[in-house]
């Protein structure tokens, strides 16, 4: 049905069958189909994977959101901070949601009511809440220690299974279900690829865009409760660069930048590769510059060949 | 309580729009009645899309009033003008080209099974039925198929088949046949007068002045945002309608 989403499935698939074949032909070199490496995987997806998500939903509707990376290290101050002064984790979480979620429709109010381009509206929010994350700080780190309960539900283990991976792949089916199966899906869909049509038949493009930003937001800080419940502590630095990360999972997974096309799947399935690829590479003991080449290389070629299949679909 | 026949569908009584300094439309005068297809003609910049965007509640006017079967009504949304049964295909954009015709075609008025999940299902057995039973496309097997993937005359066809299905009482058509070819064309003609023979009545805008005289029973004339004048297709011809319109 979508042309691009194919493709990159099918890329995934023989870089993995290439993986696991090179794994089992020189077992101690290249240790992919090893616990450890699996483990390592299955963590380290689902914190990108997770913002990608909502970043994704968001460029469906045609707009970007440059500040996830810092409502995500804020994310970790806030339920740290709070859950500190004594509140329940649970409340802490709830709290730490809201004011994603408000900082995500402050970003979308910002960007339809003065009609700017949501580039610039959420680069300064990436400057404000990184400021208020440093201040919150005073440049130290925090750490966050929850009881087993809610550790355990956030990051032990399933049958084998990483929680966080689990999370990753629910979050992922709700999204699928948002996007692909509901009315306001397909609302996300029609604003991103005309806003002006979209409007004619009476679809209101400035809620629909609000909604998204905060689910981009949401999606966000979901990630960074996930990562501070892992490690235990979080940084003021930390998350800078997640932003332009997401994006690249997003494009590489056949979404465009110009709105209204993609699949959630392709978000999955984008966020894995970005991070197999990273992988592999240290597998095989690559220089880290290696890991930069090889991401900005796949992620112009999926960009090229995206834009052609869909043109080509077009004629 | 019935209304008259002779009653219009739609009436605009003193309609003005201004944009910055630019006079639009000023007192402006239209109305469509029952059953009829009316030309909306005028040179570039006449007017002719203000009026149509007025009517499909996309603009608002400075000044005038409405009524719809001689009762007064306000349109100041897009849900308002679908509540008067007016359904409008645009110049530029009648459809999003990156979604599929099933959803273009339910767009805004998506059936749901509830909880605001889409019954795709049903949708799509809809669309196919419209589209292979009554407005006849020919190569169009499938529901999915993404609408920039069509050529101009399929997608005014699609367009058509929307407002057919939705029970659209006025339909506006704003130069639906810039894009399209020959063949195309006459084949949009054709969908009109079937929609005629279905009841709807419609607004046609068009250059071409032979398309006009053809398809149309009336024609409102505007220039420079005024109306200079509304005959009936009886009482004139292509080379008076022509010389109305360049002489202003
Ligand atoms: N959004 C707008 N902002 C400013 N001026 C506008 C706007 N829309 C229309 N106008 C002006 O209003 C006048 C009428 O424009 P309109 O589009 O209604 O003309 P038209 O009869 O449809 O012309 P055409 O045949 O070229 O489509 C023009 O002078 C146009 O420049
Ligand atoms: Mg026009």
């Amino acid at each position: 049905m979508r042309q691009p989403i194919v493709n990159i499935c099918l890329f995934f698939f023989v870089l993995q069958v290439i993986c696991i074949v090179a794994s089992l032909l020189y077992p101690n070199d290249f240790r992919y189909v090893s616990e450890t490496n699996i483990g390592l995987l299955l963590r380290a997806i689902p914190v990108l994977g997770i913002i990608s998500l909502g970043v994704g939903v968001l460029m469906i509707t045609g707009e970007y959101d440059l500040s996830v990376g810092s409502v995500y290290t804020l994310a970790g101050y806030s339920i740290a901070l709070l859950f500190g002064m004594g509140l329940p984790v649970w409340l802490a979480v709830i709290a730490t949601l809201a004011i994603a979620i408000a900082i995500g429709v402050t970003n979308g109010l910002i960007t339809v009511k003065f009609a700017i381009p949501s580039f610039i509206a959420t680069m300064g929010a990436m400057l404000v809440v990184r400021g208020v994350v440093r201040w919150l700080s005073e440049g130290r780190t925090v750490s966050f220690k929850p009881d087993e309960t809610f550790s355990g539900l956030l990051t032990g283990a399933f049958y084998g299974i990483e929680a966080p991976f689990i999370w990753f792949i629910g979050l992922a089916l709700l999204t699928g279900l948002l996007v692909h199966k509901s009315k306001l899906g397909n609302h996300f869909y029609l604003v991103g690829g005309h806003e002006k049509t979209a409007i004619a038949v009476g679809i209101n493009s400035h809620r629909v865009k609000v909604i998204a930003f905060a689910l981009a937001s949401l999606a966000a800080a979901i990630a960074g409760i996930l990562s501070i419940t892992r490690v235990g502590t979080a940084t003021p630095a930390q998350g800078i660069g997640l932003e332009l990360k997401a994006i690249a999972v997003c494009v590489i997974g056949g979404l465009f930048l110009s709105g209204g096309r993609g699949t959630v799947l392709g978000i999955v399935v984008g966020a894995c590769l970005m991070y197999m690829v990273e992988d592999v590479l240290l597998l095989l003991r690559a220089p880290g510059f290696y890991l930069d080449v090889f991401v900005g290389a796949i992620l112009v070629v999926a960009v090229i060949l995206n834009t052609w299949l869909t043109r080509k679909a077009g004629k | 309580m019935t209304i008259p026949s002779s009653t219009p569908l739609l009436a605009l009584k003193g309609i003005s729009k201004q944009y910055g300094h630019v006079q639009a439309l000023s007192g402006v005068d239209f109305q469509i009645n029952r059953n009829e297809i009316v030309g909306l003609l005028g040179d570039n910049g006449a007017g002719k899309s203000t009026l149509v965007r007025i009517m499909s509640g996309v603009e608002f006017p400075d000044s005038g009033q409405v009524f719809r079967d001689g009762q007064p009504a306000t349109i100041k949304s897009r849900k308002d003008s679908e509540k008067l049964g007016i359904e409008t295909i645009y110049q530029d954009s009648a459809l999003v080209g990156s979604a599929s015709i099933m959803r273009n075609f339910f767009a805004g008025r998506e059936l749901t099974k509830g909880l605001g999940i889409l019954d795709t299902h049903k949708m799509n057995a809809i669309v196919m039925d419209i589209l292979v039973n009554m407005v006849r496309i020919s190569g169009i097997n499938s529901p999915d198929i993404l609408v920039e993937a069509l050529s101009g005359g399929q997608r005014q066809a699609v367009a058509i088949a929307r407002a057919v299905y939705f029970k659209t009482a006025m339909l506006l058509l704003d130069e639906p046949t810039s894009a399209l070819s020959v063949r195309e064309t006459a084949k949009l003609l054709e969908h009109l007068a079937e929609l005629k023979r279905e009841g709807v009545s419609a607004v046609f805008i068009t250059h071409n002045l032979y398309h006009a005289y053809e398809s149309c029973d009336r024609f409102t004339i505007l220039s420079r945002g005024q109306v200079i004048g509304s005959l009936a297709k009886a009482e004139t011809s292509v080379r008076e309608l022509n010389d109305l319109i360049v002489k202003y």
